[in-house]
């Protein structure tokens, strides 16, 4: 897997959008939108290798920021220009309102295309970058919010070893969110899929990243990924309660969300 | 070094170590989420809080003990903490989240429940009904001990929805917003019962025994007053909501008038068919 990945890292961001025709910004944004983060919240994106998650995630907390402090200023009408310039300057300060997100990943490559990304976009604040195994996060416990895996739990070997790294690291009343490919019960979008899946993606990835093999490991790896319901139990024996999945594309990709009660 | 977390019964792991540490602070407000779930000891109850998604127990440990409490309970809790934040946030999902970080629990938590609100203000409705209810109760049973007169229904009516409306006063300046989403089509069955049963209960306390179409009639009426003074109570700026309580005195008023005049247009009919009855016999004769 890790060298998959290797080779994959500097490529992936262009694969993806070709790949999945640009949708996967579009599932990565429901994502973000079923978190509703509010500021203050402290995320762990693992498997987070280029950032995706961690950007979206930066920008929903500083808008959900900017509209608590219009309304805020809305309510103190009559207060004086001087008052006004100061509270607007420390929330400036603030604009993220103490919310931080932990990108953690096993591969450095992916890690190190992350990183220049966040730079060329402009992100510097409330992001941190760790190498991690999924399987043993390098974290204490009780100590995060939120627990992000997109696309990265079908590539981990020990998937329940996983989900209890996630259920230790999670605070009490903490969620549990995973974005991944799964399974298509539609069995005429299924054999459409199928197609495109077996004869499409690993093109694309010997012409886009000169790398068939990878690709072809990635579809298959996504078709011996457990289904919906099967993943849902998983889940819910590592501890997890309130366990519920939601597909998105008639099953191509579920979002599953549980939470540490 | 890695704890292992796999106790044999899957208790709820926070509000464990919530009740242990908090035992006393907590235990009004269990016990009093107890009694929502047990069966009401008599007369009509308004209905429980309707819940969303039923929690589902798979697996082990799907029994719950005395000692912990399931999500529901927790949900419970969470959203009677929420009620605090709600003059400040209004009724949303960021009301939720303080509510829960009173409770030791993360922000995300909130993610629970829909992010519109609807479930706090549901919650809000049935607690303010169940306290409706239970101050009804102990008004009658102060009448059975013969300590306190039965009051004309007239005023019964108007103390009892007063009674209700005054529960809105913490909450007024957002109430408006709060109708607004108690009217979404997906919370309208939910809203609709909830009232329904509050106005059943005022009328089974109010000592009404019909089981004829006045039943309908009563109800509909009823809670035509309610919802109209409701309204007319958002946009109240007197001081102690006196408008408010004189324009339910009227409207009290007018009801009783008009089941009057009901039912004396009732016997006015009555004795002018009799008449003409007699009429038509006396010239068939």
């Amino acid at each position: 897997v890790y060298q998959v990945f290797e080779n994959v890292a500097k490529k992936y961001d262009v694969m993806n959008d070709s790949m999945t025709l640009g949708i996967h910004r579009v599932w990565k944004d429901i994502l973000m939108h079923k978190m509703n983060p509010c500021p203050g919240t402290l995320l762990l994106d693992v498997a987070g290798g280029t950032g995706d998650i961690a950007f979206r995630f930066i920008n929903y907390v500083r808008s959900v920021q900017q509209r608590q402090l219009q309304r805020k200023l809305q309510h103190h009408q009559n207060l004086s220009w001087q008052e006004i310039f100061e509270s607007y300057q420390k929330d400036k300060f603030n604009s993220l309102g103490d919310s931080q997100v932990v990108v953690c990943d096993i591969n450095r490559e992916m890690l190190k295309v992350g990183k220049q990304k966040a730079q060329h976009l402009g992100y510097s604040e409330g992001l941190s970058w760790v190498l991690g195994n999924a399987e043993e996060l390098p974290f204490d416990d009780d100590k995060f919010d939120v627990y992000t895996i997109a696309f990265g739990i079908r590539n981990v070997t020990r998937i329940d070893l996983a989900l209890q790294e996630a259920y230790r690291v999670l605070k009490p009343g903490g969620r549990f969110l995973c974005l991944e490919f799964s399974h298509v019960s539609n069995p005429l979008l299924s054999r459409l899929y199928d197609l495109y899946s077996f004869q499409v993606i690993p093109v694309l990835g010997e012409v886009i990243a000169g790398d068939w093999k990878s690709y072809q490991y990635l579809v298959e790896s996504i078709r011996q990924f457990p289904p919906q319901e099967e993943l849902k139990a998983m889940i819910e024996d590592a501890g997890f309660f309130k366990v519920d999945y939601e597909n998105l594309n008639f099953g191509i990709v579920a979002i599953h969300s549980g939470f540490k009660l | 070094v890695r704890c292992q977390h796999c106790p044999p019964l899957r208790a709820l792991q926070a509000s464990a170590a919530l009740r242990r540490a908090s035992d006393e602070h907590k235990e009004p407000l269990t016990s009093s989420s107890q009694q929502h779930f047990d069966s009401p000891p008599a007369g009509h109850q308004p209905e429980q809080e309707p819940q969303g998604p039923h929690p589902s127990y798979t697996g082990l440990g799907g029994q719950e003990s005395e000692d912990y409490e399931s999500e529901e309970q927790l949900q419970h809790r969470i959203l009677t903490a929420a009620l605090e934040f709600v003059p400040e946030h209004g009724w949303t999902a960021e009301a939720i989240a303080e509510g829960a970080k009173t409770l030791g629990l993360s922000v995300a938590a909130a993610g629970m429940f829909h992010s519109d609100g609807s479930e706090l203000i549901l919650h809000f409705v049935s607690e303010c009904n169940t306290k409706l209810s239970k101050l009804l109760e102990k008004e009658q049973k102060l009448v059975q001990l013969g300590e306190a007169e039965k009051k004309p229904i007239d005023e019964f009516l108007r103390d009892a929805v007063e009674a209700r409306l005054r529960m809105l006063i913490p909450y007024i300046e957002k109430w408006p917003q709060a109708l607004s989403v108690l009217l979404l089509p997906r919370n309208i069955p939910s809203s609709l019962s909830l009232l329904t049963s509050m106005i059943d209960d005022i009328w089974h306390y109010a000592g009404d025994q019909s089981t004829d179409f006045s039943w309908y009639t009563r109800r509909a009426v009823l809670t035509g007053i309610y919802n109209t003074t409701e309204l007319v109570m958002m946009q109240d700026s007197s001081p102690g909501f006196e408008d408010t309580w004189r324009f339910l005195e009227n409207r009290v008023a007018d009801a009783m008038t008009m089941s009057n005049t009901a039912s004396q247009v009732q016997s006015t009919g009555e004795a002018v068919v009799q008449g003409l009855m007699g009429a038509a016999v006396t010239v068939s004769n």
